[in-house]
């Protein structure tokens, strides 16, 4: 098994490093310095500026220069932006709101999706199922943006209005660090983070509900469910503990495909609600062609994006027999 | 495998499938409307930007509110007013330099306010400040009561007098023809945005771009993943090697993040120069104007993502493919690669292409949206996302015609691909999960 | 041969001791989005103790459908019993019994084994843990000593080292392997009663003479009465005594072995009997005999004999009369209204 994992490892790092090239020649296109424009005064600052990211070198060294400093985490080139930090420290800061919008949607779209699924499949055919199929694709055929606006307009001004207080906050953030984990976990995070969670888990529902549904309706026509059935097992039993563990190997595969597109909603989600995370940060790097943290942050995103892979090639090992002992 | 008869077959269950066929019909009425905007000129982008009536009035052209209703007709009655006093500066300045100013051409000035179909009434100066005058007062006899949406008892008074300052308000404005008075009626159906433009124009303005967007990225990810995943499939080694690396790289690359990155590329009018260099100056003119202005950077971006999915399932069934007996069979009959791609492999994922494609179609419709939401989408005319984005604050003040009108185009649009998608899905592969 | 009136089978007293499963007059039907399918259209015979019976038939006849209607593992909510179907055991019907009752004969006092030895298993979990379930929701054994009877178990399907595959997953067993679990989670609470359906199918000839032979053996120390699905004669010929032979849902003609190999009373089970190779007999130059025609469809079932269309002694009164079921008293049955007798030879032609 770690065999497997191993070799799946290796092959990530051509990936990784096809990456980074990638990235690091779309964003050569145009001179990056000219981003700086305007942000400093002199010609020498900007030469500075070429001289301190390296590029006035040729290409291959830069590449090699920037592969370095990705495996060793050494981010500390400055911000042109933010004057004053660097691209580490600004990472630093986004990370947190981030990770409070991304890691608990994934975790209750998948629950929520998952329980509703098999809902779904235990009434097979009939109307509850039929109008949980239904709903699914009139959930999925309107657009990500209008539930952000009506989220917030039922959540944080109509809402209020009906209870005298607002639950939820329009923007905003306190990161964890201001009052300590307590005060965060109770106040702060629901206060600026639950909404947009619960918007985001809604818009996701319906792709991964009709994905979990089908799955089990494929797994539940299994010839094992019959032989299960025919031991005597109950339906519970049949569906919680037969299918279950068989799609969980699809489940977890979807987790991790889920995982790029769960980024795209927390960009917008982090730019509608103004959480200072990753997504709003790129956003902004890109607007105001801060070129040190697009380049970085674009890197990152990736190597997320593959770790979570390497997660999944190992979830896969725990889970299904056949991987792990071949 | 796949025959005439299997063909004929798939067609006959796709016409028997009624919410497929429903929504191929919604999707075609779609195009439709699509192609008379880019051909016909249905709309065009100054019809989007173009003022149609005061700000934010509701759609169906019904205000219930008094309040709006006054509001609504002081804004036609101040364009007047606006005029009025242009016209009379226009006339002391010419007075002051001892020109004796002709009326014609002061008149012709005051002619010159539209407000979208909307001309002023064809009489002189004067009668335009007496009818005018009699408009404001009724006006300053509505503002005698205190609250005008909780009218009490007064509600026939206020009635009355709101109904005449309307009569009085279109006096000032020339009587209209049926077919103007019918184009103005649409034109006002969804009501109009914080600008005064027309929601309606701009929503099915915004149907072209869906359209384009879709169309074209549809075709280019199709084509390109189709022949990368062919070729992969079909030749191995190395050529699947460099493919399978090359998908995924770019999948590793969230979707977002690499049309922000070349959003990037594409800002700053660089691209445009370089290219304009390359051709001798004619790839602005080729194009019709820079880059940032046609949907050009969109289709790039997202043909960059979307291809990887389609190269994906394509490489998988033409690698089953080549295993099969009958491909294998042509190869020992000694049939030439080409041959056996065009003959034996292409038909057999072309269903795939179809399925993609309509996938593509939806994903790009929506990317879409959020791209322009998010300020790096298209950047001039009217799409759903623009306008949406723009409705964030309408709707905190409970105006929803704008948001509700791009919502339901759009919802209409993306409901009937996903419905086309399912049912291509189950006839062509039902075997697919 | 008595001539019994209408569909309505001789009561045969499913009282006797020896009868371990009745079934009688067995309609199922399906809700379809095309209307109902009737795929199974009164259906009675008896399973006695210690007895193997085979039911045969070409594919889609309902065979399949027939012994899930037994297990009740048909999917509830679009199927449908005829109400004077009855499926007997001690004298209940268990078309009327809840799931819970159900589940608590399922694997214990009826045990099913599936035709697709590659599939039938779960694939995540281990043969030992498969094995466990039935023990687990029919006895009361503790932990060890359910380890104990599934080791027993693998050791008397004949698995080599039981005691090392009981932590293996299904995909390091052969399908041979495979089939043998399988069959010993079906023996796993000795059943009464053991409905095979295919069993041999997926495998290849020599396995399959092995399988079939342990069911032999096995039935014959545990006295499990067996009713053995299956298209090819040749297994019946070898396992079993008596067969019933199905129709497009409908059983045509039930006899002993013997009987229906030495002297085929439905016109059907004569064609089938042709249909196979003889080894004895000399068959160079003679191709095997098939059976022109097509079966009706579910939807669109005459209401006259169901083979009419396909034999080749058809008369006038077979395309318009439901032929009724003709019962000596040694049980032997058939729809027919013109059964070839044993000088079928000067059978008319038409
Ligand atoms: N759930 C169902 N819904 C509708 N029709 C069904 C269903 N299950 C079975 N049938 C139909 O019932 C008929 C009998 O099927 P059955 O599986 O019993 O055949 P069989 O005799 O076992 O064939 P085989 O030898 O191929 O296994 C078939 O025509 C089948 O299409
Ligand atoms: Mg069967």
């Amino acid at each position: 098994m770690w065999a497997y994992v191993l070799r799946r490892f290796f092959y990530n790092i051509p990936v990784f490093m096809g990456i980074v090239l990638l990235v690091m020649l779309a964003l050569r296109v145009r001179d990056p310095v000219n981003g700086l424009l305007g942000k400093v005064k002199t010609e020498q600052e900007i030469a500075a500026k070429r001289m301190e990211l390296g590029l006035d070198k040729p290409f291959v060294q830069q590449y090699g220069i920037f592969l370095k400093k990705l495996c060793t985490l050494d981010f500390d080139e400055e911000s042109w932006v933010n004057r004053g930090q660097t691209v580490g420290e600004v990472m630093q800061r986004c990370v947190g709101p981030s990770l409070a919008l991304t890691v608990p949607s994934l975790v209750l779209t998948t629950l929520i999706s998952v329980a509703i699924a098999l809902m779904s499949a235990w009434y097979r055919g009939r109307w509850l199922d039929k109008a949980l199929v239904i709903s699914a694709v009139l959930g999925m055929s309107v657009s990500f943006l209008v539930y952000i606006v009506f989220g917030q307009y039922y959540a944080a001004a109509w809402l209020p209005d009906q209870i005298g207080m607002s639950p939820f906050a329009v923007s905003g953030y306190e990161p964890l660090e201001k009052d300590g984990i307590g005060t965060y976990v109770l106040k702060h995070w629901p206060y600026y983070c639950l909404l947009p969670v619960l918007i985001s888990v809604i818009v996701a529902m319906g792709y991964d509900t009709r994905f979990y549904r089908a799955v089990m309706v494929e797994e539940s026509g299994r010839d094992y469910i019959t032989t299960a059935r025919a031991k005597g097992a109950s339906q519970p039993k049949v569906m919680f503990v037969h299918m279950l563990k068989n799609a969980m190997i699809p489940i977890i595969t979807r987790v991790v495909i889920t995982i790029p597109f769960l980024i795209t909603g927390s960009f917008l989600l982090e730019v509608y609600f103004a959480i200072p995370g990753m997504g709003k940060q790129l956003l902004t790097a890109v607007v105001e062609a801060d070129f040190p943290i697009v380049q970085a942050f674009t890197a990152v995103f990736a190597a997320i994006y593959i770790a979570s892979n390497l997660l999944t090639d190992v979830l896969y090992a725990v889970v299904d027999p056949r991987v792990r002992l071949s | 495998m796949s025959g005439a008869s299997d063909e004929s077959r798939s067609l006959r269950k796709f016409l028997r499938h009624k919410p497929a066929m429903i929504s191929f019909v919604v999707i075609l009425a779609y195009v439709a409307v699509a192609a008379a905007v880019i051909l016909g000129d249905l709309v065009s982008v100054e019809d989007c930007e173009r003022r149609y009536g005061p700000k934010s009035t509701p759609g169906f052209g019904v205000s219930q509110l008094f309040e709006k209703r006054l509001q609504d007709l002081s804004w036609y009655a101040e364009q007047i007013e606006q005029k009025l006093a242009l016209r009379q500066k226009l006339k002391r300045r010419l007075q002051s330099r001892g020109v004796e100013p002709t009326n014609e051409k002061i008149e012709q000035e005051l002619r010159g306010l539209r407000i979208g179909n909307l001309r002023p009434a064809d009489i002189s100066a004067e009668d335009f400040q007496i009818r005018l005058d009699s408009l404001w007062n009724t006006v300053a006899e509505l503002d005698e009561f205190d609250d005008l949406n909780n009218p009490g008892s007064d509600t026939t008074t206020i009635e009355r007098l709101t109904s005449a300052a309307e009569g009085q308000m279109r006096s000032l404005y020339a009587e209209q023809t049926p077919a103007e008075a019918r184009h103005r009626n649409l034109h006002l159906l969804f009501g109009t945005d914080v600008a005064g433009r027309s929601v309606f124009l701009r929503s099915i303005y915004s149907i072209r771009v869906a359209i384009l967007v879709g169309v074209v990225t549809g075709f280019i990810s199709v084509a390109i993943g189709s022949l990368l995943g062919l070729a992969a499939g079909y030749f191995g080694g190395w050529v699947d090697g460099v493919v399978t690396w090359l998908y995924s790289t770019f999948a590793s690359i969230p979707n977002i993040v690499m049309l922000m990155v070349l959003a990037y590329m594409f800002r700053g009018g660089e691209i445009d120069a370089w290219l304009n260099d390359l051709t001798g100056d004619r790839f602005g003119w080729l194009i019709g104007g820079t880059l940032d202005e046609t949907l050009i950077p969109v289709f790039v971006a997202f043909s960059a993502t979307f291809w990887i999915g389609p190269c994906r399932v394509i490489r998988g069934e033409t690698l089953k493919l080549r295993e099969s007996e009958y491909v294998q069979a042509s190869q020992v009959m000694g049939y030439s690669r080409v041959r056996i791609l065009l003959r034996h492999i292409l038909p057999n994922i072309s269903h795939l292409m179809l399925i993609n494609f309509s996938l593509l179609f939806i994903g790009a419709i929506k990317s879409e949206v959020i791209l322009s939401f998010l300020g790096i989408g298209v950047q001039s005319g009217a799409s759903w996302g623009l306008m949406i984005d723009a409705a964030r604050d309408e709707v905190l003040n409970d105006f929803f015609w704008q948001i509700g009108a791009a919502t339901a185009l759009m919802f209409g649009l993306v409901l009937a691909f996903n419905i086309l998608s399912d049912a291509l899905q189950d006839i062509l592969d039902p075997k697919h999960v | 041969m008595t001539v019994s009136t209408g569909n309505l089978i001789r009561p045969k007293s499913p009282e006797t001791p020896s009868v371990a499963l009745s079934v009688r007059n067995l309609s199922t039907s399906f809700r379809t989005d095309r209307g109902l399918v009737n795929a199974v259209s009164k259906v009675s015979f008896d399973l006695h103790r210690g007895e193997s019976v085979g039911l045969v038939g070409e594919s889609g006849c309902g065979k399949s459908v027939t012994s899930k209607s037994i297990m009740r593992l048909l999917p509830e909510h679009v199927t449908r019993y005829g109400a004077e179907s009855q499926v007997q055991l001690d004298g209940e019907n268990l078309l009327t019994y809840s799931e819970r009752q159900m589940r608590a004969l399922r694997g214990n006092r009826i045990a099913m084994i599936f035709q697709e030895p590659m599939t039938a298993l779960n694939p995540v979990f281990t043969v030992g843990w498969q094995l466990d379930e039935a023990l687990r929701y029919h006895t009361k054994l503790n932990r060890t000593q359910r380890k104990a009877r599934v080791v027993e178990l693998l050791d008397m399907v004949e698995i080599p080292n039981p005691d090392r595959r009981y932590y293996e997953y299904p995909h390091q067993l052969s399908g041979g392997m495979r089939q043998r679990v399988v069959i010993a989670m079906a023996l796993a609470c000795e059943p009464e009663i053991l409905i095979a359906d295919e069993p041999t199918t997926a495998l290849d000839v020599t396995i399959q003479a092995q399988i079939l032979r342990l069911m032999k053996n096995l039935q014959e120390r545990t006295g499990t009465a067996i009713l053995l699905i299956t298209h090819d004669l040749g297994v019946v010929a070898q396992t079993c005594d008596r067969v019933v032979v199905m129709y497009a849902g409908q059983v045509v003609e039930q006899a002993t072995v013997r009987e229906l190999f030495h002297d085929p009373a439905h016109p059907y089970s004569r064609a089938l009997l042709q249909s196979i190779p003889q080894s004895g007999k000399k068959q160079q130059g003679k191709r095997l005999a098939t059976i022109d025609g097509i079966v009706p469809s579910l939807f669109d079932m005459p209401d006259a004999c169901r083979f009419a269309d396909r034999c080749d002694c058809r008369q006038d009164l077979c395309v318009t009369d439901l032929p009724p079921i003709s019962e000596d008293d040694s049980g032997r049955s058939v729809r027919c209204h013109f059964p070839v007798s044993d000088s079928s030879s000067t059978r008319s032609e038409v």
